[in-house]
């Protein structure tokens, strides 16, 4: 067994009992990383091999990976755009601060698609991230490096950002653990804005209780961030007391049923129902008319329309990628935008733009904010009903790379209705592992809870865990 | 066909986008379905509805009136390659239209 | 055919830099001097990932600069993004209440041409940040023609407030009561300086033509007006302007357009009018003001210059222009009621400080707040006036002695040589004898009779009096004199 194989709560308590270095896991890492970057292209940038030199903290001397739109001071942060291309920014995002003093040790910055829009990690500037259990197919998205570098191996833990599914899909498709927190429970201070109301910041894993240490890390209150948390602490700590589903009620969305789901997605449904009435919960159904119909139209027009107003400081004056022989302003900005920006990127920025036009904004953006009420409202409705709701974290297994061009753009975004709503409510979701399918392929579902019922959902995330077992280490590739 | 491709370049060009041709055929086609599939929301009764909604009914925190200056503004400034003397030089603002 | 008449409609829009320590949304200082960028950071910078956190004080100010337009506060207001692109303008959008201001629903009182008084109704105040500064490298400083721009975010995120009229002026005479008046108010509230030369204070003015014949112009937007001359010129330029168009029968179009201060005219904007939408701020919650918090602020809220005028009229009797001389500036009108309330006569106060503080004040050019008297001391002084022991003349002397040589009351006196009260008694009676045994010759011509007009006594007496320096009364001088030489 090698060093970096072990899972973070492992990797604590070696290194605790001295059973090996801090050095010595870090070598491993980036061994592994050597091996297999090649095959997968995770990351963006890798970081030197530092000596680590008196480690302390929770999570001291454990390497991490970050999502490349959480910024780094110093450190080159690209959000996998050309438009940002060298810059290095000149402070540190919240989360990275309170890892660091944790003792983490920072080892890369994962691939994304730009701006974190998308769902199969092939849209970034930087090329595409494969999904280590088979490199022909996708990772999923937009969190696909930070998801396949933990299903790979290369680190125990790294964060993402899920703004409509961006942790809880590519999980589910690298066969990890992914957790999307209740909005405001982690600062989202230092991550590069797409659709600011709906993004969070979350961790993978390949264990619920490594979840847990990490959310223990980043669930404090951040006064950088005005929508972070306050009056509020919660208990993210691993206690067996705790982990008990008797008559608590689960509920799958009824307006869902009628889904034809691929039958590896099916059959996960089934084996999961089966465990939690073992567990001695109770299934049941609750109606979400509001949110099967109308989130997917809410979801686009609202992130478009605040993607677009935050994606216009990109304008080449203050830092990223310029032009220096432009003849006039209105020409380096429009020259810097149209090389800067990929095209997924563009047609977001000029749909938010077109739906927020005066002519439009009362029919399209304030419609959809009053849309975005109505889900809330039939969400916490729901949750009067049950205790959480479970449901499949991606309509399908992951897609191969090669067949992504027949998949028309408004396809691609039915995809996540499964995970949308979620960001839209602002409720914590985990998608977690179930198995694997004929092609060995791992299966993901998801568990949405009640708004701060973070803690609850990581417990009964480990319940599940308990029967199907844990994720095994991806090959990447390697035979 | 809701938008012309003439009136999708002139929103491309308010948000500072040049696009090909190419570029622009797709986006019309892209923007055209969108804004469909929004009309669904004339299907709600929307009218008592409260808009501007935000995930979390949280108040506005405040901050007290505080001096604490940013101690690395350099950084700042050394992430543009338009510096000079401090001040950041950009190209004429009025330009031949 | 009856003459055509135009009546002006015109609204102000004006921005205010409100009175804090740091910018609305993070904490660098708002002192703008210092060199440029270097009071940034990565909020005021626009940098990714940032977020906007919003200063209280910019609330409070807010809430008092709107109370002195006389408006409501609100219990919820939202930020919005106003989108444009300009160099300036760090994130491509300005954070700004714009849709759901802090404060709406006030009026400021002008009079209008006949010397009635007119409520100019105010729709609304609100919060904003500001834009960086825009340096052109043409040789005449201006926008048009500048090659190139250098820029400077130092003044990227002050917290402005901006305060939008209804259309209710009808005049540029009315305009400039509007806009005096509204300053001296915010000024009061201590919302804000309000400094013109620090361009604390900007206006545009929309201008737009009703006709008798039942033509309404379009609306015209006037900007870049820094100070109450300029937008006086500016909107009469405009009404001439449109007036003209109108009566030869041409259309007023709906544009923006520039005031060139040099020149004295308004040209058509060049720049294409700048494309405005906007959503909401995510990264912002709902403002939201308790009624305890508005309460407070009611009670923390001064009386107003045009409140505080009146009342010294009624109380301490003062006429109307010293009363508005005085309640001009707030700090001057605090310290003559300070003065009154250490126990000055309010008109001799009133007096005293219009006249001789002002006057050291502009000859020293210091504020009130730098005032070397306190208003104890000056109250002290009239006191003494008043209890005749230092006459009006010694009792200016005394003042400058204080103000000039950083003395207390006594020290200038002293210094000064006055015997307060006056010299009498065995001291006048000494001086006496001092100047007629200096001038024998003079007694001699008394004695003898010759001083039959009495001129000679009169001699004496003025030697008298100019060694006492004055500070004997004449009438006790000539009687003691007279008594000293029988």
């Amino acid at each position: 067994m090698q060093l970096y194989e072990l899972n973070l709560h492992e990797m604590i308590e070696g290194l605790k009992a001295k059973k090996f270095s801090a050095d010595e896991l870090l070598t491993s890492c980036q061994n592994r990383i050597d091996s297999l970057e090649k095959n997968l292209n995770a990351l963006i940038t890798r970081l030197d091999d530092k000596k680590i030199s008196n480690p302390s903290g929770i999570l001291a001397g454990v390497p991490t990976i970050l999502k490349d739109n959480i910024c780094t001071r110093d450190i080159k942060t690209t959000a996998a755009s050309k438009i940002l291309g060298e810059w290095k920014p000149p402070y540190d995002a919240t989360v990275w601060k309170l890892l660091r003093d944790a003792g983490s040790v920072l080892i890369g910055k994962a691939n994304l698609d730009e701006f974190a829009m998308g769902s199969s990690c092939t849209k970034s500037a930087y090329g595409a991230t494969k999904n280590p259990h088979d490199i022909s197919r996708v990772p999923g998205g937009s969190s696909g490096g930070s998801a396949a570098a933990v299903a790979a191996g290369y680190v125990p833990f790294s964060l993402g950002s899920d703004t409509g599914g961006s942790i809880r899909q590519p999980a589910s498709l690298c066969g990890v653990y992914g957790f999307k927190p209740t909005y405001g429970m982690v600062s989202r201070y230092g991550l590069i804005s797409y659709g600011s109301s709906l993004d969070q910041i979350g961790p993978f894993a390949r264990t619920v209780r490594d979840l847990q240490i990490v959310m223990s890390v980043l669930a404090h209150h951040d006064e950088m961030d005005s929508s972070s948390f306050r009056e509020k602490n919660y208990d993210f700590s691993y206690d067996e007391s705790k982990l008990n589903l008797k008559g608590k009620k689960i509920a799958l969305v009824k307006e869902f049923q009628s889904f034809n789901l691929e039958p590896s997605i099916a059959n996960a449904m089934d084996k999961i129902k089966k465990i939690l009435e073992d567990e001695g919960a109770e299934i049941i159904e609750v109606s979400l008319p509001v949110v099967s119909k109308y989130s997917l139209a809410c979801y686009y027009a609202l992130a478009m329309s605040e993607a677009h107003t935050n994606l216009e400081r990109y304008d080449g004056v203050r830092y990223g990628y310029t032009v220096q022989d432009a003849s006039g302003l209105k020409e380096m900005f429009e020259r810097v935008r149209s090389y800067g920006f990929g095209p997924e990127v563009k047609y977001r920025i000029i749909a938010g733009t077109c739906l927020t036009e005066p002519s439009r904004c009362d029919e399209y953006y304030v419609a959809a904010t009053k849309v975005r009420t109505l889900v809330a409202q039939e969400f916490a409705r729901a949750f009067t009903q049950t205790d959480f709701i479970l449901q499949p974290a991606a309509s399908s297994k992951a897609p191969k790379i090669n067949e992504l061009d027949q998949i028309d753009e408004l396809k691609s975004y039915e995809a996540d209705l499964y995970t949308l709503p979620v960001n839209l409510a602002g409720l914590p979701g985990l998608s977690f592992f179930t198995g694997y399918d004929d092609d060995n392929l791992p299966v993901g579902l998801q568990l949405i809870g009640a708004r701060w019922s973070d803690p609850e959902i990581l417990n009964a995330g480990i319940v599940i865990e308990n029967h199907t077992g844990s994720p095994k280490i991806a090959n990447g590739g390697l035979n | 066909m809701k938008l012309t491709k003439e009136e999708v370049n002139d929103i491309a060009l308010e948000s500072r986008l040049v696009l090909t041709e190419k570029e622009l055929e797709g986006t019309v086609k892209f923007i055209n379905n969108f804004l469909t599939m929004l009309d669904s929301f004339k299907e709600l009764d929307l009218k008592d509805v409260e808009p501007f909604s935000f995930a979390e009914t949280l108040e506005c925190p405040l901050r007290a009136d505080e001096i604490h200056p940013f101690e690395n503004t350099q950084g700042i400034i050394n992430q543009s390659a338009h510096v000079e003397d401090n001040l950041f030089k950009v190209p004429r603002i009025m330009e031949a239209q | 055919m009856p003459e055509l008449e135009f009546t002006p409609v015109i609204g102000i829009e004006i921005h205010i830099r409100l009175k804090t320590k740091t910018k609305i949304f993070c904490s660098c200082s708002t002192n703008t001097d210092v060199p440029p960028n270097t009071h940034v950071c990565p909020v005021c910078m626009g940098l990714p990932g940032s977020l906007p956190r919003l200063n209280y004080e910019v609330v409070q100010q807010g809430m008092l600069a709107g109370m002195a337009l006389n408006c409501e506060v609100q219990p919820k207001s939202l930020f919005f993004r106003k989108s444009y692109f300009y160099p300036d303008l760090p994130k491509g959008h300005q954070i700004s209440q714009c849709d759901l201001p802090i404060v709406a629903g006030g009026f400021i009182e002008v009079h209008d041409e006949n010397g009635n008084l007119k409520k100019i109704r105010v729709n609304h105040l609100h919060l904003e940040e500001d834009v960086g500064s825009l340096h052109h490298s043409a040789s005449d400083g201006r926008l048009e023609g500048a090659a190139i721009s250098y820029v400077d975010y130092n003044r990227s995120g002050m917290p402005l407030a901006e305060i939008v009229s209804e259309p209710d002026v009808s005049s540029a005479k009315e305009a400039v009561e509007y806009v005096t008046t509204l300053r001296r108010r915010v000024i009061y509230s201590g919302a804000s300086d309000v400094e013109l030369e620090k361009g604390m204070m900007r206006f545009d003015a929309n201008v737009s033509m009703k006709c008798s014949d039942g033509r309404w112009g379009r609306k015209v937007e006037v900007k870049n007006m820094n100070s109450f001359h300029a937008l006086e010129k500016a909107i009469e330029y405009e009404i001439k302007r449109q007036k003209k168009i109108m009566l030869q029968g041409g259309e007023i179009l709906q544009e923006t357009r520039h005031w060139n201060d040099a020149k004295g005219v308004t040209t058509a904007s060049r720049v294409k009018e700048f494309y405005r939408k906007f959503i909401v701020e995510p990264d912002l919650p709902p403002l939201i003001i308790s009624q305890e918090w508005i309460d407070k602020t009611k009670a923390m809220f001064p009386e107003m210059p045009d409140v505080r005028a009146r009342r010294y009229v009624n109380e301490f009797k003062l006429t109307p222009e010293a009363a508005d001389m005085l309640t001009d500036n707030k700090a001057l009108a605090d310290y003559f009621e300070a003065c009154v309330k250490a126990g000055a006569e309010p008109v001799r106060a009133s007096h005293w400080v219009r006249t001789e503080v002002l006057r050291i004040l502009n000859e020293k050019a210091l504020k009130i707040d730098s005032f070397n008297i306190t208003p104890d001391s000056l109250a002290n002084l009239i006191k003494r006036i008043d209890a005749g022991k230092i006459s009006t003349t010694q009792a200016k002397e005394v003042f400058d002695a204080m103000t000039n040589n950083n003395l207390s009351l006594d020290e200038a006196i002293k210094s000064c040589g006055i015997t307060e009260g006056g010299i009498v008694g065995d001291a006048l009676s000494s001086i006496i004898q001092k100047v007629i045994a200096e001038n024998p010759d003079v007694l001699a011509e008394i004695k003898s009779g010759k001083d039959t007009k009495g001129k000679k006594l009169k001699f004496l007496q003025g030697l008298v009096m100019k060694e006492t320096k004055g500070q004997a009364k004449p009438q006790e001088v000539a009687e003691a004199l007279t008594k000293a030489l029988n």
